[in-house]
């Protein structure tokens, strides 16, 4: 600690904080303009200068100076308003004073300080620029006429988000801000650059004269889309979301958001969204009253239950308490059959974690990977599943100089960060990899064994994996293996990152067996820093495995449903939130399922290709429209805000199912989500916080560190080799989630539509440019999608993401990772 | 002229650049034996007693800079030559270069020997081709007869010097801007702390000299520190100095004089008087950015301290001359257009103030200034000076502030009669 003395008043500090980090957390205020809590100093603005004693002669720019034992610092004075009055006039001088329709006015720091100094008249007289404004994309609006060169962007798009779309260019007077050979935007469009803008030259365009910022009511909730659970903020004009903001002061992930929060908020005003429900009468579903609707729904569940047995078909998108009502439902109507999205992947990976370690979920949190020696990111997916998180291990990376190492099938964002090292192997074969690591760490003498379990059994099944092995299978270098091994095993604190999601449903628990092993042998699991982090699909994936929302001991878990209903063995099946159709492996066998089954009820905000098969459809409220909790990724419970009223009659699906218990004799009385809460920490004793009492940052259950309460080794098994000239896999793209992004305006601009992605080498060769229609033929189902063309794949690999309903990958995939395919134009 | 020891400058001949043979034969490398056998402290020690100071335009005392280097600490450690000479009115790096180019090698390893910094980089100025093709050459000839590279003279030290040339831009002679252009990234500087000692180049600890500097030490460590300071006859500034004469002078070339010789002397004798037989009006002193020297400052001695004291700089020691008939406001103006582009534009009173000077010249220059104006370029000033990110900025306000303490009086005129009494 430090002790200095700031405008008369002494202070003690940490040692490492500047002179404007030690006025502002003792609350002396210094004006600042290109500072940012959560990039590194800059000092370029000069606003923020003071004097101090111990260097007279010049002024000391505040938030780059570190405060020194006995400084005395005074941050007003008439020469400091002067020359901070100065700076305001420099940059006014150049400014377009265009603030009537700046939609920033009324929240712009230059506006703010202008006021704040009184600068009524600008002694500089000058040219003014007329540079056009960035018109090429639809979400980030750049008008470089109302830049202050505070730099913030151009630093949060490096530091922060890791792309680099933005760069100082030219000198002197004419510096300005561009993007590569000043062409305008082309990037992931998460929007950070826009949140740190403090004026109007950076704005979200969908935003553009839709309100005053001051007109707008502010609500702070979490991300309805990943598992990052980032706080989000709404801003509600009119009962309408009309923006999200973020909270960079108080919220989770330091107001860091992705494209899918910052810009895809659309879907919850959507025209398309479900405003009553509808009962199917004759071939047609046709709008009727909740009475009516919940009474077809209670009688039919009720009907199919005394014959061959209904099913409960949940999202992982629900609250905490809406989970916990739905199981209550499941007991008051007498069934086992109940699951959330996936089945067999949530499933998998959990069960797998708990084979081993004992706990089924992330043994750290977010903020320490930052502080990490080495972090392993199976799948370069993970930053395209939780793009924010992927942020934190940049950070790591460009902050900390910690040593990324990637197991993946194909390149990626991850792999392009600095000093990455990408154990690039044939598509599907991580598996493998992570064996190998294992298998390495043994051989020369670096797992640590002590207390393990299973270790024989483990060496046994491992004879396959030896690194000159695993090179031959998966095409990894043998060499880069050991190296890999040996910095994991080095490392003081490591962090394991696997992201689970409906599209890597096959060797889920496989693979969650493998990262924990490797958790095991290296001392990763439990230590303080460290940790294993598995990060679901969906914003309460957590919440859905903590809660147990899943199949009782004799009860069907979703792909039993899904057979049994196809088998004509299930007379009902309930879907709340989630569309089979589009997002689950085996189209065909879910189209069956839904065809099949005699009864249908369908809960929604969209009529969704699954709910136009519906008997009945429920139409249900949004994350922007409810309270209660999410549990994110990290185990971090949040509260969930609601902003704006549901769309017609439109309810929240807690309110719904409690109606329908209610209806079908249950007790279960729908209390508001406090009580709801309350109800849950009995049945969950992780859970058993205040509701109340669940700050800006959630409540972590389990603490920081989450000990692994087994030590048991998993053996380990091969993926199966899938040959063939061209590989087609699944997964996420980074702008989407799940499906309901496809509903969202702001994803859809970027990627509008399903595409194929190959390598460079293979579209010369197939005579394929950017954006020709392909054919992809495999395991008899022939698609036709745009072929995308980038250097991340390798040859031979194509990728076709699993959001888009009419892209039918979902029909091609059945329980594979990967599908041997023919491609032609 | 006086006969001055010639140190620098000794191997000096026209059209020539001195090869190592020459170089060995006048005492070449005998530097580096002699330091070879000393501890890296006692060369550090010896650099720091001698009282050398930089040669790049600040003079601070080169040892002082030295003692500050973690020698000791482990790991990767950087020496860079600054050989960036942007400064206008300054040539005396590429004339010592063309000269006498294994100076600097020898003087490299030296300072890399005692820092302990094996890696050194030379950080040349974009348009010096032909100094680029010498310091390789160089950097061979030392390579082959074993001054550089591993096990040098059988000590068991290695050193190995890299060429870098820079992209070209004024701002790149700052050290940190120019580690920044060495690491490939925009030339801006970096806020201090941390300094370069601590965290440089690839975040490593890095000392950052002139060419002229480290082409001193092999003669200091030769000759000793007291045949040094007899070269001179201030004693705060020991040793010569290359003085490069441009402007108005009938000769403008670059001569090795001892420090503390006076204006007058670098005028009348070495400059040849002005041309035309014009009268000296005044001069910049050590390149475009110390502030303006006039006739009466003649007799001033030309070394570090006592340039300060009439509140100029020795600077580069690149003197431009000005004769009778300069516009002293269009000499200003041009030289502030040019520090104004230069701006690498990272912060506000550089970016713009430069800028906002440059339009009240302009306007002055124009014959469209007013009284107001007048006091506008004595705030701006003020507003600058001590304000800006680095040294830039400060340096761009010595001839601006030179001209409003020493030809007031001519800016009247100009506001007076509306238009440039010079025509």
């Amino acid at each position: 600690m430090v002790n200095l003395t700031i405008d008369g008043k002494q202070i003690t500090v940490p040692k490492n904080a500047t002179i404007y980090e030690a006025a502002r957390d003792n609350g002396i205020h210094i004006p600042v303009l290109c500072y940012a809590k959560k990039l590194l100093p800059y000092g370029a603005c000069r606003i923020c200068l003071v004097e101090v004693e111990q260097m007279k002669g010049r002024l000391i720019p505040s938030c780059t100076t570190p405060v020194t034992e006995g400084m005395v610092v005074t941050t007003t004075s008439e020469e400091i308003v002067k020359v901070r009055k100065t700076v305001l006039e420099f940059l006014l001088v150049n400014h377009v004073i265009d603030c009537p329709v700046c939609d920033k006015g009324g929240e712009c720091d230059l506006q703010d300080l202008t006021y704040e100094y009184e600068v009524v008249t600008n002694r500089f007289e000058g040219e003014k620029f007329d540079l056009p404004t960035d018109e090429v994309n639809p979400l980030i609006e750049r008008n470089m006429n109302r830049c202050v060169l505070c730099g913030k962007c151009v630093r949060v798009c490096d530091e922060v988000v890791g792309y680099g779309s933005y760069s100082f260019i030219n000198r002197g007077f004419e510096t300005k801000i561009a993007t590569a050979f000043d062409r305008g935007l082309h990037c992931e469009f998460c929007g950070q650059c826009v949140s740190m803008c403090p004026v109007g030259a950076l704005l979200p365009r969908p935003f553009k004269f839709k309100a005053r910022p001051w007109q707008l009511n502010e609500v702070d909730t979490v991300c309805g889309y990943c598992g990052n659970g980032c706080t989000v903020t709404l801003g509600i004009l009119d009962k309408k979301v009309e923006t999200i903001r973020f909270n960079d002061k108080i919220g989770v992930n330091d107001g860091n958001l992705c494209i899918r929060g910052r810009f895809g908020y659309s879907y919850v005003n959507s025209d398309d969204r479900l405003t009553k429900p509808l009962v199917r009468k004759g071939n047609q579903l046709v709008e009727t009253e909740w009475d009516e609707a919940l009474q077809v729904v209670a009688d039919g569940l009720k009907k199919a239950q005394d014959g061959k047995g209904a099913g409960i078909l949940s999202g992982a998108r629900l609250t905490n308490e809406e989970m916990f009502l739905l199981k209550n439902l499941a007991k008051t109507l007498g069934t086992g059959n109940l699951d959330h999205s996936g089945g067999e992947c949530y499933k998998g990976v959990t069960e797998g974690l708990l084979e081993t370690l004992g706990v089924q979920a992330s043994t750290g949190t977010f903020p320490q990977i930052e502080n990490t020696d080495v972090v392993l990111a199976i799948r370069n997916d993970f930053y395209d599943t939780h793009p924010v998180v992927g942020m934190v291990i940049n950070q790591a990376v460009r902050r900390n100089n910690a040593q990324l190492l990637v197991v993946s099938g194909k390149g990626g964002k991850l792999s392009k960060l600095p000093r990455a090292k990408t154990l690039l192997s044939g598509p599907g074969l991580e598996l493998d990899v992570l064996n190998g690591l294992c298998q390495v760490l043994l051989e020369e003498g670096l797992a640590k064994t002590d207390g393990l379990e299973g270790l024989v059994a483990l060496k046994q099944s491992l004879a396959e994996f030896t690194a000159d092995k695993v090179a031959t299978k998966t095409g990894v270098d043998a060499d880069a293996l050991r190296e890999a091994a040996r910095q994991l095993a080095g490392a003081g604190n490591a962090a394991i990152m696997l992201a689970y999601g409906l599209p890597y449903t096959p060797l889920s628990k496989e693979l969650a067996v493998a990262a924990a092993n490797l958790s095991l042998l290296t001392g990763i699991a439990g230590r303080e820093g460290s940790g294993i982090y598995l990060c679901g699909e969906k914003a309460n994936s957590q919440g859905a495995i903590d809660l147990g929302l899943l199949p009782a001991a004799d009860g069907l878990g979703a792909q039993a449903m899904l057979d049994a209903a196809a088998g004509g063995k299930l007379d009902a099946l309930y879907v709340v939130g989630e569309d089979p159709v589009a997002s689950f492996p085996d189209r065909d066998k879910v189209e069956k399922a839904l065809e099949q089954v005699p009864f249908l009820v369908v809960q929604d905000l969209f009529l969704s290709s699954t709910a136009a098969k519906a008997n009945v459809v429920l139409p249900a409220a949004s994350f922007a429209e409810k309270d209660g909790t999410f549990t994110n990724a990290e185990r971090r419970i949040q509260r969930v805000r609601a902003g704006v009223p549901s769309p017609g009659e439109a309810k929240t699906d807690g309110e719904i199912i409690a109606a329908l218990d209610a209806q079908l004799g249950g007790s279960l009385a729908f209390t508001g989500p406090e009580a709801i809460f309350a109800e849950i920490g009995k049945d969950v004793p992780a859970y058993a916080v205040n509701y109340t009492e669940i700050g800006p940052q959630g409540v972590v259950w389990g603490g920081e560190i989450l000990q692994p309460v087994a030590r048991k080794l998993g053996e380990a098994v091969a993926a199966p080799m899938v040959e063939g000239a061209y590989r087609l896999v699944t997964g996420s793209a980074l702008h989407h989630s799940g499906t309901t992004s496809t509903h969202a305006k702001g994803p859809l601009a970027v990627v509008p539509e399903p595409f194929v992605e190959m390598s460079r080498a293979d579209a010369a060769t197939l005579g394929v440019k950017e954006g020709d229609l392909v054919k992809v033929a495999g395991n008899g189902v022939e698609l036709k999608l745009k072929a995308k063309v980038d250097l991340r794949m390798p040859q031979g690999v194509l990728f076709a993401p699993y959001h888009f309903k009419e892209s039918g990958v979902n029909r091609m995939f059945k329980t594979e990772s990967v599908i041997s395919v023919t491609i032609s134009k | 002229m006086t006969d001055y020891t010639q140190v620098l400058f000794k191997n000096r001949r026209p059209g020539e650049t001195a090869s190592l043979e020459t170089y060995e034969k006048t005492g070449g490398y005998e530097g580096l034996r002699i330091a070879l056998q000393k501890t890296p402290g006692e060369i550090c020690a010896q650099v720091k007693y001698s009282g050398l100071r930089g040669r790049g335009g600040a003079g601070f005392p080169t040892g002082v800079k030295w003692s500050f280097f973690p020698a000791d600490q482990p790991g990767e450690k950087y020496l860079v030559c600054n050989g960036d000479e942007m400064e206008p009115g300054t040539y005396k790096d590429r004339q010592l270069l063309l000269a006498d180019p294994h100076q600097l090698i020898e003087g490299m390893v030296i300072a890399a020997y005692a820092l302990q910094a094996p890696v050194g980089y030379i950080f040349l100025r974009y348009a010096y081709e032909d100094c680029s093709q010498v310091i390789e050459r160089a950097i061979a000839e030392a390579e082959a007869a074993g001054y550089l590279g591993k096990d040098i003279l059988g000590s068991g030290f290695s050193c190995e010097l890299h060429l870098h040339r820079s992209a070209g831009r004024y701002i790149l002679g700052e050290e940190t801007a120019l580690i920044n252009g060495l690491e490939g990234r925009r030339p801006n500087p970096r806020s201090k702390p941390p300094f370069p000692a601590q965290r440089g180049l690839f975040g490593r600890p890095t000392n950052v000299n002139n060419i002229e500097t480290l082409a001193n030490v092999p003669h200091i460590m030769r000759n000793g520190n007291a045949w040094y300071q007899q070269l001179s006859a201030p004693e705060s500034s020991p040793g010569t100095k290359l003085f490069g004469l441009s402007g108005h002078f009938n000769r403008t070339e670059c001569f090795e004089l001892p420090l503390g010789v006076t204006l007058r002397e670098v005028v009348q004798e070495y400059g040849g008087g002005l041309r035309n037989g014009k009268r000296f009006k005044a001069c910049l002193p050590g390149g475009a950015s110390s502030p303006y020297m006039t006739a009466e400052h003649l007799d001033v001695a030309m070394d570090f301290n006592a340039l300060e004291e009439i509140g100029s700089r020795l600077g580069t020691a690149g003197v431009t001359a000005f004769d009778e008939d300069t516009c002293m406001v269009a000499v200003t103006r041009n030289i502030n257009r040019f520090f104004a582009r230069e701006s690498c534009g990272w912060c506000t009173p550089c970016r713009d103030g430069l800028q906002t000077i440059s339009w009240l010249l302009d306007k002055i220059e124009n014959g469209q200034g007013t009284e107001d104006d007048l006091t506008m370029l004595h705030d701006q000033v003020r507003n600058i000076n001590g304000r800006s990110f680095c040294a830039l900025a400060e340096g761009a306000m010595g001839p601006v502030e030179a001209l409003l303490r020493l030809f007031e009086d001519e800016i009247k005129e100009h506001i007076r009669k509306g238009k440039c009494p010079f025509g």
